[in-house]
C-alpha cells in the first residue's frame, strides 16, 4: 500500500469516527449509543490494522486485535448484559437537550480543527487528518460524560474518549508502546468493571443511581 | 575517625536495644540510654579532637554509597565539632537522667512505649548528632528529618491524650513547612552545583547574583527559624516541648534548636557568603530584629505561664532570640573593617558562647521540671508549693539554673549575655545615625529580657518550691532517685564551671570563629589578657576596652556571703525561736501564699496592650450580695502572633473552603463539565502559544 492510500483510508476512517460520535451524541436510547461505540471500536480497530499492513509494526496488529476483541465485542457486551439487568430507565437522559449538546460537539470539532491547524510542526509527523479528528473524539467523549445523568451513558462516553486516545495515538505516533497500550486498555476495562459493580450495587442497596449521588454533600 | 564511627555504632545499637522491650521494658531502657551515653561520650572525643588539633582540620569520612546519584560524606570542621560538643554535653545528662525518670512518671507504660521511645531518642541523638557532621547537603536533609520524625514519635509517645497528639501535629506541619523552604534552597544550589557536598555547593554559590543570594539565604533563615522558634513562628514551641518526657524536651529545648542556628551559621557564613565581600545588609539586620523581639516577646509570654515546662519553653524562645542578636550583629560587621574589625569575632563568639551556655542551664532546668513532674505528676505551678523541704536536691538545682538563666554572675549566663552587651555597644559607638539606634534599642531590649527573665524565675522557683504546699500532690512529693540528681548535677557543674573560668572555654571556640569568618580566634580577641579575664579589645590600641573577670567576681561574691553569714552569726544575740506565722489570729493555710498569677499581675498591667488580658470573675452569693460563698476567677492571656497572624490565615482558609463548598455541587457531570471546560481552555492557550 502507498502512502497516499493509507492517508486516504485513514481519513475516511476518521470521518466514519466522527459519524459514530455524532451517533453516540444524539441517541435516545443507551442501547443505540452502545451500538455506535462498539461500531466506533471496531473502526479503530480496521486503522490499526490498516497503519500495520502499511508500518509493518507487528505491535500495531496485536493492538487491532485487543481493541476487537475487548473494546468492539466484550465492553459493549456487558454494558448490554448491566442494561437487561436493570431493567429500566432505557433513556440516555440528558441534563441539557440533545441538541444543545449536538451543537456542542459541533464546536468541539471545528475548534480541534482550528487548532491543530496550528498545530504545523506537530502535524507532519501525522497521518492526515488523525490528529484533530482524535481530539475531537476526545473532547466530545468527555462532553457526552459531561452531559448525561445516568452512569451507564457515561461509561459509553468514557469507552468514546478513550478511543479518541487511541486514534490519536496510532495516527501521531504510529503507535505507542506496545506495553503503554495494554495498560490503557486493561485500565478501561477496570474503570468498565469498578463503574458496572458501583451501579449494580447502589441500584440493589439503596435504589438511586450515580446522579443521585449529589445528595450525599453535606 | 573511629570516634564518629564508634557514635554512630553506639546510636545504631541504642536503636536496636528497643528489640530488648520484649523481654523486659527495664532493660531495654537502660540498654538504651546506656548506648545513647557512649555515643555522647564517643561524639564528645570527636569534636574535642577537632576543636583541639590543628587549626582548619576538618575531619571527613565517606559513607557507603546509598544513592546512585549523590555521594554521603560527613565532615567534621571547627563549627560542626563545637555543635557536636554542645549536643553530646547535654545527652550526657540526659542519657543519666532518663531511664529513671521514664520509670517514675510512668510506672504502668508497656513495652511497646518502652520500646518506642527508646528507639526514637536513640534516631533523635544520632540524626542531631550527624546534621551537625553532614558533609553534603542529602545527608543534612535525611538526618534533618530523621530528628524532626523521631522527636514527634517521642512528642506523641508520652501521655496518651488528645493534647499530646494536636501538639504533635502542630509541631509536624510546621517544622515541614520549614524543612520544604530548606529543600528549597539547598535543590536551587544543587542544582547550580550538579553536586550535593558542600563544597560543590559553596563553589557553586560563589557565582550567584546578590538577588537570588539574597533569596535563597531568606529560604534556608525562614526553615531554620521555623525550626528553632523564632517569633512568629513560634506557635509549636510551647506546645510541642513541654509535651515530649522530660529529658527529652531539655534535648529539644537545649539543644536541637541549637542545630537551627548551626544551619543558620552554616548557611550565612559558609555556604552562601560572597566571595570576599561582607554579607549583604539586609541578612544581619533581619536576623539581628528577628532575635530582639523573639528575646522581649519570649520572655513577656513567659511570665505569664504557670504551666512549669511551658514557661521553660517560652524562655527557649528568649534565648534563641539572644543568640540571634549576637549571629545577626557578627553578620553586620563581618567583613568591614570600618566598623568590624575584630568586633564581629566578639559578637559570634558570644552567640556560639550562649548557645552551650543555653544548652547547659535549659537543660538542667528542664531536668529539674522534670523531677518536680514526676514526683508529683503535675506541671501547673499554682497546685505545687512547699517543695524545696521534700525535694532539697532538685530545688537548689533548679535554683542555680534559675540563677544562671537570669543572666546573675557568677554563672554561666552571665558571661555571655555581658559579651552579647559588649558587642551590642561597640557596634552602637560605630554606626550612625537609624542603625546605630536600632543597635541601642537592641541592647535596651536585652537588658530589658535579662530583667524580666529574673522576674519570671523569681516566680517560678517562689512558688514552686517555696510556701506551703498547696495540694496533695505537693504535700507528699519525695526526693528522685540518685541517678537522676547525677544527670543534673551534671548540667550544674557545667553551668558553674562556664561561668567562673569561661576563658579557658575560649581556646575552643578558635576553630569555629577563625574557620567561619576567617579572622582573629575567639581567645585572641577575648582573652588577650589571660584566661582568667574576659576583655573586649575592640581598637588595636586597646581604647574602649572593657575587661571583667568571672573568677574574682565569683570570689568576691562568696567572700561576701561568707562575710554576711559570719557578720549574722557574730551579731545575733538571742538564739533563734520558731513560731507558727501571725495571720491575725486566723490559721494559716496554703491560700495564703502569693500565687504565680498574682506574682504576675502587674507586669500584666504594665504590658497589657501586648497580652490583651481577658479576665472572668464568677461570684457565688448565698441569698444577700454582701455573703459570698465561692468566686471563680479565670484569666487569659493571649499570644499575639497567634491571634494576630495564625487565627487569620485560619479564618481566612475557612472563608475560602466554605466558598469552594458553595461552588461543588456534588453532581458528578458537573465536576467532568469542570474538567472538559479547563482541557477546551488549556488547548485553546497551548494553540495560541503554538502560533
Amino acid at each position: 500500500m502507498s502512502a497516499e492510500t493509507v492517508q486516504a483510508i485513514i481519513d475516511d476512517l476518521g470521518a466514519l469516527l466522527l459519524f459514530t460520535m455524532i451517533l453516540i451524541v444524539a441517541a435516545s436510547q443507551i442501547s443505540r449509543a452502545i451500538y455506535a461505540v462498539a461500531a466506533q471500536s471496531f473502526l479503530i480497530a480496521i486503522a490499526g490494522a490498516v497503519l500495520a499492513t502499511a508500518t509493518g509494526n507487528v505491535d500495531l496488529w496485536v493492538i487491532a486485535g485487543v481493541t476487537l476483541v475487548v473494546k468492539a465485542t466484550l465492553l459493549p457486551w456487558v454494558l448490554h448484559w448491566v442494561v437487561r439487568r436493570m431493567n429500566v430507565r432505557r433513556e440516555v437522559e440528558p441534563v441539557i437537550p440533545v441538541a444543545a449538546t449536538l451543537a456542542l460537539a459541533v464546536a468541539v470539532v471545528v475548534m480541534s480543527f482550528h487548532l491543530s491547524a496550528s498545530l504545523g510542526t506537530v502535524r507532519q509527523a501525522i497521518t492526515g487528518n488523525a490528529l484533530p479528528v482524535g481530539i475531537a473524539l476526545t473532547l466530545s467523549g468527555v462532553l457526552v460524560m459531561a452531559t448525561r445523568k445516568t452512569a451507564l451513558t457515561q461509561m459509553v462516553g468514557l469507552f468514546a474518549s478513550e478511543n479518541g486516545i487511541f486514534f490519536t495515538a496510532m495516527a501521531v505516533t504510529q503507535g505507542m508502546p506496545l506495553i503503554i497500550e495494554i495498560g490503557v486498555i486493561l485500565d478501561v476495562i477496570l474503570a468498565a468493571l469498578v463503574m458496572t459493580i458501583m451501579v449494580l450495587r447502589v441500584r440493589s442497596t439503596v435504589d438511586a443511581d450515580i446522579a443521585d449521588l449529589d445528595r450525599l454533600k453535606g | 575517625m573511629t570516634g564518629t564511627l564508634l557514635m554512630a555504632a553506639c546510636y545504631g545499637a541504642g536503636g536496636l536495644s528497643s528489640l530488648l522491650a520484649r523481654w523486659s521494658g527495664r532493660l531495654a531502657l537502660g540498654v538504651g540510654h546506656l548506648a545513647a551515653l557512649v555515643g555522647a561520650v564517643a561524639g564528645l572525643g570527636v569534636s574535642l579532637g577537632v576543636l583541639v588539633g590543628d587549626q582548619g582540620r576538618t575531619l571527613t569520612l565517606p559513607l557507603p554509597e546509598l544513592f546512585p546519584f549523590a555521594r554521603l560524606t560527613l565532615a567534621v570542621d571547627g563549627l560542626s565539632a563545637f555543635f557536636l560538643l554542645v549536643i553530646s554535653l547535654v545527652v550526657i545528662a540526659a542519657a543519666i537522667y532518663g531511664p529513671a525518670y521514664l520509670r517514675a512518671h510512668s510506672p504502668g507504660a508497656g513495652p511497646a512505649r518502652q520500646a518506642a521511645q527508646v528507639l526514637a531518642l536513640n534516631v533523635f541523638l544520632g540524626c542531631m548528632a550527624f546534621v551537625c557532621c553532614a558533609g553534603d547537603a542529602l545527608t543534612f536533609l535525611l538526618c534533618w528529618e530523621g530528628m524532626t520524625l523521631a522527636s514527634y514519635v517521642l512528642v506523641v509517645a508520652g501521655d496518651r491524650d488528645g493534647e499530646n497528639a494536636r501538639a504533635g501535629l502542630l509541631y509536624m506541619v510546621m517544622t515541614h513547612g520549614g524543612t520544604a523552604l530548606l529543600l528549597v534552597a539547598f535543590l536551587a544550589l544543587t542544582e547550580r552545583a550538579g553536586a550535593f557536598d558542600f563544597a560543590a555547593l559553596r563553589a557553586a554559590a560563589g557565582g550567584l547574583d546578590g538577588m537570588t543570594r539574597t533569596t535563597l539565604f531568606f529560604l534556608a533563615l525562614g526553615g531554620f527559624a521555623t525550626k528553632a522558634g523564632v517569633i512568629p513562628l513560634h506557635v509549636w514551641l510551647p506546645r510541642a516541648h513541654p509535651a515530649a518526657p522530660s529529658h527529652v524536651s531539655a534535648l529539644m529545648s537545649g539543644v536541637m534548636l541549637k542545630v537551627a542556628i548551626y544551619g543558620i551559621l552554616r548557611f550565612a557564613f559558609d555556604l552562601l557568603a560572597p566571595v570576599a565581600a561582607p554579607l549583604p545588609f539586609s541578612w544581619g539586620w533581619t536576623v539581628l530584629v528577628a532575635g530582639t523581639i523573639s528575646a522581649v516577646l519570649g520572655v513577656l509570654y513567659a511570665l505569664q505561664q504557670h504551666d512549669l515546662k511551658r514557661l521553660l519553653a517560652f524562655h527557649s524562645v528568649e534565648n534563641i532570640g539572644i543568640i540571634l542578636i549576637g549571629v545577626g550583629l557578627a553578620m553586620i560587621l563581618w567583613r568591614r573593617e570600618d566598623v568590624g574589625g575584630a568586633l564581629a569575632t566578639v559578637a559570634l563568639t558570644a552567640a556560639l558562647l550562649h548557645t552551650v551556655n543555653h544548652a547547659a542551664f535549659k537543660g538542667l532546668l528542664f531536668l529539674a521540671a522534670g523531677s518536680v513532674l514526676c514526683r508529683t505528676h503535675v506541671r501547673n505551678m499554682e497546685e505545687l508549693g512547699g517543695l524545696a523541704r521534700r525535694m532539697p536536691w532538685t530545688a537548689g538545682l533548679f535554683l542555680l539554673g534559675a540563677v544562671a538563666i537570669s543572666a546573675l554572675p557568677p554563672l554561666n549566663g552571665f558571661v555571655s549575655e555581658w559579651l552579647t552587651f559588649q558587642a551590642l555597644l561597640g557596634a552602637a559607638s560605630r554606626f550612625h545615625g537609624p542603625a546605630g539606634l536600632v543597635i541601642v534599642f537592641s541592647a535596651a531590649m536585652l537588658a530589658l529580657t535579662g530583667g524580666l527573665a529574673a522576674a519570671c524565675f523569681a516566680k517560678a522557683f517562689g512558688v514552686t518550691f517555696l510556701g506551703r504546699a498547696r495540694t496533695p500532690h505537693a504535700e507528699h512529693a519525695t526526693e528522685v532517685p540518685p541517678s537522676m540528681i547525677a544527670g543534673m548535677v551534671w548540667l550544674a557543674a557545667l553551668c558553674v564551671a562556664l561561668g567562673v573560668a569561661p576563658g579557658y572555654l575560649m581556646h575552643l571556640l578558635d576553630a569555629p570563629t577563625t574557620g567561619l569568618l576567617h579572622g582573629p580566634g575567639a581567645s585572641a580577641v577575648v582573652t588577650a589578657q589571660g584566661p582568667l579575664v574576659l576583655s573586649t579589645a575592640l581598637t588595636a590600641s586597646g581604647t574602649d576596652a572593657t575587661a571583667i573577670s568571672m573568677t574574682m567576681v565569683a570570689a568576691l561574691l562568696i567572700a561576701l556571703t561568707a562575710m554576711a553569714w559570719v557578720l549574722r552569726r557574730g551579731l545575733r544575740r538571742a538564739p533563734p525561736r520558731t513560731a507558727p506565722t501571725w495571720t491575725c489570729g486566723m490559721s494559716p493555710t496554703a491560700r495564703f501564699d502569693y500565687t504565680a498569677t498574682a506574682f504576675a499581675k502587674p507586669l500584666r498591667f504594665v504590658f497589657a496592650a501586648l497580652y490583651r488580658p481577658r479576665r472572668a470573675v464568677i461570684r457565688e452569693t448565698a441569698g444577700t450580695p454582701y455573703v459570698f460563698q465561692r468566686i471563680h476567677y479565670s484569666g487569659e492571656v493571649v499570644d499575639l502572633a497567634e491571634t494576630q497572624i495564625y487565627h487569620r490565615v485560619q479564618r481566612g482558609i475557612t472563608v475560602l473552603s466554605r466558598t469552594i463548598r458553595l461552588r461543588s455541587t456534588g453532581r458528578i457531570h458537573g465536576y467532568i463539565g469542570f474538567v472538559l471546560a479547563a482541557l477546551f481552555v488549556a488547548l485553546l492557550l497551548f494553540g495560541v502559544g503554538q502560533r
